[in-house]
């Protein structure tokens, strides 16, 4: 007789079931030592019965003690589906299945809100895979061969001026610079967007970083990476590389003491700076860093105590679109003496296409670019109800605030780049050629990347656990114990070799359309199937 | 040989009537023809005699195409130049252009010869593709090929030999072989960019054996056998092929990187130390997730726990089963004194209540394994502190306290005002539930320990102070003594619980109703009833505000005597004819007591602000259980309790009495947490058929031992990493350890161990992997 109670939590009210095959179990252990998240564990149950042996009724009882691998029923040490247990397994005698009769979210609020990682769960529907690349030269003009022809595969990033408004004049038959212009640099389409140092372990920024590095100098691929905000290595300051990072500040400001103070040793200007005023999983709501994870090092870079870390919503100096447009601009731009593009990045917004305008209209022409990012980006720890139900999506953003500046003709002159989700299904080259179609000048990615470092969290609620600092694979993690666990040279190889492919692939669509540049606002090259999208995005509907 | 003129008074024949008109003419047998051709496409093919012989076709001007898609046996000699897609798709024809060839010579051609005696222009030699049923199609080229040359090869020989090219920065154009999968192409001179997947080597002997093989026929052809010697200088060539694909180097691409130029050290080697060594996702030691405790009797056994004596049963059963039984039964002793009386007798047990055993089929049977150390002598202490103590009042508190202190060594005395030591036990509790020569032994035991008992002995304010003044400590443990009843109406009427069942054990037979009420269903209430039955009552109901207190089988004895339990009932009046509920109903007796509980009379302590008390009767001792200097107090003074509740607390007054009379610093009554129910590992034990008991001390094979090792070795026989040991000391104990270097924390011991005696808690050994950095100037 079992003692339980049906208020009693059981693994059916859990997300994930654990299915395990006892026959097969050789008790070694691999796959409780390895689960972080303590959701298995060892037990012993009983096989007590009572048989009959002969051919009259005789019983015969028997008693046998068997240890197995059992499910936590906890609403706290809970399976999260990460299925490490399966990959440790050598007789594959177990693995984490999706329950869809799960009552965890609606169980676990007594704590509070419930906060995890990831991506969206509830809005991941894709605007961009009902969008078909529907333009290829045919009859009328040959396509291009993507591997033997010359691609134009670079984006501004910085302010550009109009031709009427490059200071140029003609001195003794010879053109001469009069004034000064706003920096510029071309740039890979491809950003590499904004994981906080604190969000991931050393071991994976570095290896985000290292892959920067070696797709610049080793393979011509000009990426850039963004900080994000919890500051920036120090070595890395003080290095060549700084050249290839953007450095982000955002709400919290966190990092930048480290990062004044190392201005003066700096052998070469960053990147650029980007101003970060909110994110696409939690628009409206401040980065968070859960206690958990600020360890030593993130408290000296960050200059705080261990403790739960929330930026404001907002820029506490800032109070309105002109201010964050001039005052932290200008502030921005000051730093590195006018030498380095300041952008900004917002959560996607039904107010983007304002913001868009404000920027714009700036006279002094120190915005050097609008990162747009879509309720489909990912982030290391929010409030679930910020990540499921708030938010916009980014394909239409991207289209209106690209049509507006049309409009007034001034499109490309503050380069527009559009992320969250982008690669989401899979193929970043896609994604980001049919952004650049709707009139991106490039796209930002964050989360594939860390699903190339090893990252087995996705967007049907598998793992999304970086908020409890028990990352199984040491990426989204400070315990030491799991960060070793990653290979850098293998995760920066990953996304080495990801980039490299997603570059044939953009030459793959660029080549059937005729374009040997990008193809920045050529929406001509896009059918959908969808009539709606059609009409909001303005492109051929077909079917 | 037929001889075809295109123009004619400058009329051009289209290349749909001369290409007719060739097909007519090999049909018809003819094989040679001398076309003057004025650019009109496809000049050659496809065509062939029906009877095999050969068709050899002499071309002056020909358009695109010339030589396209020739079978075997047609040759196509063109004088001069010739114009895009010589020999395209050529099956097998050989194509002579002595001069130089439009774009796209060669181009998907996968048999035959096509020989070049000039340049060729871009994308020659393209998609070339050799079916291995057919000889592999060869393409010479004299001088040098346009960009993108030989895009998409799959197989084939192509030879470009550099003549009169020097003026080129490459004679295979720029870009060539983009997309070669198959094939050869051997050159002769400066060659430009082709792709990383293309291997560019030295020519070995194969090589050179077919080109010198094919160098004479190929010159012949295009008429410049002067440059034979030239054109043989294997040196100078190279050969351009599909290269061996090395995925396993590549892999090392980003490392190498890292090591050689990446920031030294790593960007992050200020704040953290990192050696970058990857670890497995199972570690042992340092690393390990989680670590195994081996930690037993940490936890008290439901049992222990549940007991407010405090005996640990699980450790009674653990020296049973080790053996000895005499360490067993004396280890009760070292809780309490009266294992028979209260233990054995009158305890309602409730560490049975709590027993895990109980939870599997019935529990381990501690009360009478108690009995067993009914009488049971023990030593007197070895060494005497010549510490004087003095305990006021002779019941279960005192006498515990008194047990313990005088076992430590120092000199207790009791005080009592009754005639008779011993309290509620020989007063109250009915002979017919606690044998009186078993309670006269255990007291004879206190005595043997060297408690002195001074019964009779009423102590008041001034004996107290004097008692106080003598003493090193006092305790004062009188219990409560005075029934509480409440202001009813006729009050006057009740007779006194306690008075009336003290009055029954000292044998005087109090006057008893033949309808007795009882006032209060609890145990005390249970044994007044007992007590009315036994001096005479016919009919006994006992009356309670709420649902009984007592233990079932009390209230099933005195239900089986004919007694009743009336509740809800609240007492309104009484009266010689009975008793009045508030809700008018009425109960008729000859005779009402009331049984709701007794409070103290403190009346002998002096008046001192210190002493703190409860609604004016008990006492509230401090965190050390003193009252005020030099006393202390313990039993139903401080709460109203069961006899085991008052035993627990004289051993707890003792603890600090002793603490206090030696001087030692006040450390807390030990006690212990009670162990988790999900440690305990009941699976491994067989359900019991309730009438299978045997005696007590056999339950040590049914005491499932929670919370402390019974050495079983589950856990050593199932780790998978075989970390565990077993180590024995000298005194016979033992030991299990977990060896660090092989554990890799999976917690199968903790899983495993029947007892709950392993823990597995997350490796708390710090890993100092990041600081602060260090401040640098500036």
């Amino acid at each position: 007789m079992e003692a339980v109670k049906t208020q009693d939590v059981g693994v059916n009210d859990l997300p994930w079931k654990i299915e395990y095959h006892a026959e097969r179990c050789t008790m070694c252990g691999s796959c409780v030592a390895g689960c972080t998240f303590k959701a298995i564990k060892v037990e012993v149950q009983k096989k007590s019965m009572t048989h009959s042996e002969g051919s009259v009724p005789t019983p015969v009882h028997t008693h046998i003690a068997i240890p197995i691998i059992k499910q936590v029923a906890s609403l706290t040490d809970f399976c999260r589906g990460c299925g490490m247990c399966e990959k440790v397994c050598p007789n594959n005698a177990i693995h984490p299945v999706r329950n869809p009769d799960s009552r965890k979210t609606l169980l676990s609020r007594d704590a509070g809100p419930i906060k995890r990682g990831g991506r969206t769960n509830l809005n991941a529907q894709r605007t961009l895979d009902s969008i078909i690349v529907g333009r290829i030269s045919q009859m009328t003009d040959p396509s291009l061969d993507s591997a033997r022809h010359t691609f134009d595969i670079r984006s501004p990033f910085g302010r550009v001026l109009s031709s009427k408004e490059l200071p140029f004049e003609v001195v003794d038959g010879k053109l001469v610079q009069k004034g000064k212009t706003p920096p510029v640099h071309f740039i890979y389409p491809l950003i590499f967007s904004d994981m906080s140092i604190g969000a991931l372990s050393t071991r994976a920024w570095e290896a985000v970083a290292l892959a920067v590095g070696y797709l610049n100098e080793k393979c011509n691929i000009p990426i850039r990476m963004s900080s994000g905000e919890g500051g920036m290595p120090g070595n890395l300051l003080k290095s060549d590389y700084l050249k290839y990072f953007i450095i982000q500040i955002a709400s919290g400001h966190f990092g930048w003491n480290r990062i004044i103070k190392a201005i003066p040793h700096m052998v070469t200007d960053p990147a650029g700076i980007l101003i970060k005023i909110g994110q696409g999983a939690k628009p409206g709501d401040g980065g968070l860093l859960p206690s958990a994870k600020v360890a030593e090092h993130i408290q000296a870079i960050r200059g705080v105590p261990k403790a739960t870390l929330s930026s404001p919503p907002n820029h506490q100096g800032l109070y309105s679109i002109e201010e964050s447009v001039q005052k932290m601009h200008l502030s921005m731009n000051a730093a590195f003496g006018f030498r380095v593009p300041v952008a900004i990045k917002c959560a996607a917004s039904s107010t983007s296409v304002s913001v868009y305008n404000n920027l714009l209209r700036d006279p002094y022409k120190i915005c050097g670019g609008f990162f747009i990012d879509g309720i489909q980006g990912g982030t290391g720890a929010a409030n679930e109800v910020s990540l499921d139900h708030t938010g916009h999506p980014v394909v239409s953003k991207i289209r209106d605030c690209y049509l507006a500046a049309v409009n007034q003709g001034l499109q490309g002159q503050i380069p527009l780049y559009g992320g969250g989700g982008i690669g989401m299904t899979g193929n970043a080259a896609a994604d980001a050629f049919k952004m650049m179609c709707l009139g991106a000048n490039g796209v930002f990615v964050g989360k594939i990347l860390i699903q190339l470092l090893g990252c087995v969290g996705n967007e049907q609620g598998r793992c999304n656990a970086c908020n409890t600092g028990k990352c199984p694979t040491g990426i989204c993690t400070q315990d030491p114990r799991l960060v070793k666990r990653l290979d850098i040279d293998k995760g920066a190889q990953k996304i080495v070799d990801y980039v490299l492919a997603f570059d044939s692939e953009l030459k793959k669509l660029m080549a059937p359309i005729g374009n040997s540049s990008l193809p920045i606002g050529r929406s001509d090259a896009l059918v959908t199937t969808d009539k709606a999208i059609s009409d909001k995005l303005g492109i051929q509907y077909a079917c | 040989m037929l001889k075809i003129e295109t123009m004619k008074d400058n009329e051009r024949m289209s290349t749909q009537d001369l290409l007719l008109k060739i097909e007519d003419a090999v049909k018809n047998g003819e094989t040679e023809f001398d076309i003057a051709a004025s650019g009109q496409h496809d000049i050659g093919g496809p065509l062939w005699n029906a009877e095999g012989k050969k068709l050899f076709f002499h071309v002056t001007n020909a358009g695109q195409r010339v030589g396209s898609m020739c079978l075997p046996g047609t040759e196509i000699v063109v004088d001069e130049s010739a114009s895009a897609d010589v020999g395209w798709l050529n099956s097998g024809g050989v194509i002579t252009v002595r001069g130089d060839a439009g774009d796209t010579a060669g181009h998907c051609s996968s048999g035959g010869k096509i020989f070049i005696g000039g340049r060729a222009g871009t994308r020659t030699g393209s998609l070339m593709k050799h079916d291995p049923l057919y000889e592999e199609p060869e393409l010479w080229v004299l001088k040098n090929v346009g960009s993108f040359s030989f895009e998409f090869m799959g197989g084939g020989k192509a030879v470009v030999c550099g003549e009169d090219a020097e003026e080129f920065a490459s004679v295979l154009g720029e870009r060539a072989c983009v997309g070669m999968v198959g094939g050869v192409v051997y050159v002769r001179g400066k060659i430009g960019s082709y792709p990383k997947n293309i291997a560019c080597s030295e020519l070995d002997e194969n090589d050179i054996n077919f080109l010198s093989g094919g160098m004479g026929e190929f010159l012949e052809k295009i008429g410049r056998t002067e440059l034979r010697e030239k054109l043989s200088r294997w040196q100078e060539w190279r050969k351009l092929q599909p290269a061996q694909q090395n995925a396993a180097g590549k892999t090392d691409d980003v490392k190498s990187f890292h090591q050689k130029e990446w920031v030294k050290g790593g960007i992050f080697a200020d704040v953290a130390k990192d050696d970058f060594e990857v670890h497995n996702t199972i570690s042992t030691g340092l690393y390990r997730l989680r670590v195994p405790t081996w930690e037993n009797a940490k936890y008290a056994a439901p049992c222990e726990f549940s007991c407010p004596t405090g005996i640990p049963t699980e450790q009674r059963y653990a020296l049973l089963r080790a053996g000895k039984d005499e360490e067993a039964f004396q280890l009760e002793l070292d809780y309490t004194p009266f294992p028979g009386s209260v233990c054995g007798s009158v305890c309602p047990n409730p560490c049975m209540e709590g027993c895990t055993r109980g939870t599997i089929d019935e529990p381990i049977q501690i009360g009478e394994l108690g009995f067993k150390s009914s009488f049971l002598p023990v030593k007197p202490p070895s060494v005497k502190t010549g510490k004087k103590i003095s305990v006021i009042g002779g019941g279960v508190a005192g006498l515990s306290a008194a047990w313990q202190l005088a076992r430590k060594g120092h000199d207790v005395t009791v005080y009592d005002e009754d005639e008779h030591i011993g309290g509620k036990l020989e007063q109250v509790i009915p002979r017919g539930r606690l044998s009186h020569e078993l309670l006269k032994a255990e007291l004879k035991r206190i005595e043997s320990v060297g408690v002195k008992f001074v019964s009779s002995y009423k102590v008041d304010k001034e004996k107290f102070a004097s008692i106080r003044e003598t003493s090193d400590a006092v305790i004062v443990a009188t219990g409560g003594t005075k029934s509480r009843f409440f202001p009813w109406e006729g009050k006057e009427h009740l007779t006194m619980g306690l008075q009336y069942l003290k009055a029954i054990n000292r044998g005087e037979k109090p006057k008893t109703g033949k309808r007795v009420v009882v006032i209060g269903a609890g145990n005390s209430g249970m044994d007044t009833c007992r007590g009315a039955y036994e001096m005479g009552a016919q009919t006994v109901i006992a009356v309670d505000v709420q649902k009984p207190a007592a233990f079932q089988h009390e209230i099933d004895y005195i239900e089986s005597l004919g007694g009743k339990i009336v509740w809800p009932f609240f007492t309104q009046k009484i009266t010689p004819e009975g008793i009045y509920g508030n809700d008018g109903r009425f109960i008729p007796a000859d005779q009402v007591i009331v049984s709701i509980g007794e409070e103290p009379v403190l009346d002998f302590l002096p008046d001192d602000e210190n002493i703190q008390k409860f609604r004016g009767s008990w006492l509230v001792p401090n965190k050390d259980k003193s009252v005020t200097s030099k006393v202390f107090a313990a039993g139903d003074v401080i709460k109203p309790g069961r006899l085991t509740d008052a035993i627990g607390d004289g051993r707890r007054t003792a603890w600090y009495v002793d603490l206090f009379v030696m001087g030692k610093s006040i450390e807390p009554f030990p006690e212990k947490q009670k162990i988790p129910a999900e440690r305990i590992g009941k699976a491994y034990f067989d359900k019991c058929h309730h009438c299978n008991l045997g005696d007590a001390a056999d339950d040590k094979v049914r005491c499932v031992s929670c919370g402390t090792c019974r050495d079983c070795k589950m856990c050593l026989e199932s780790c998978p990493e075989k970390a565990i040991s077993r180590i024995e000391k000298a005194d016979g104990s033992w030991e299990y350890v977990s060896d660090p270097n092989r554990c890799i924390g999976c917690g199968m011991c903790a899983g495993v161990c029947p007892c709950g005696v392993w823990s597995i808690d997350d490796n708390p050994e710090e890993i100092k992997m990041y600081t602060t950095g260090e401040k640098v100037a500036g």
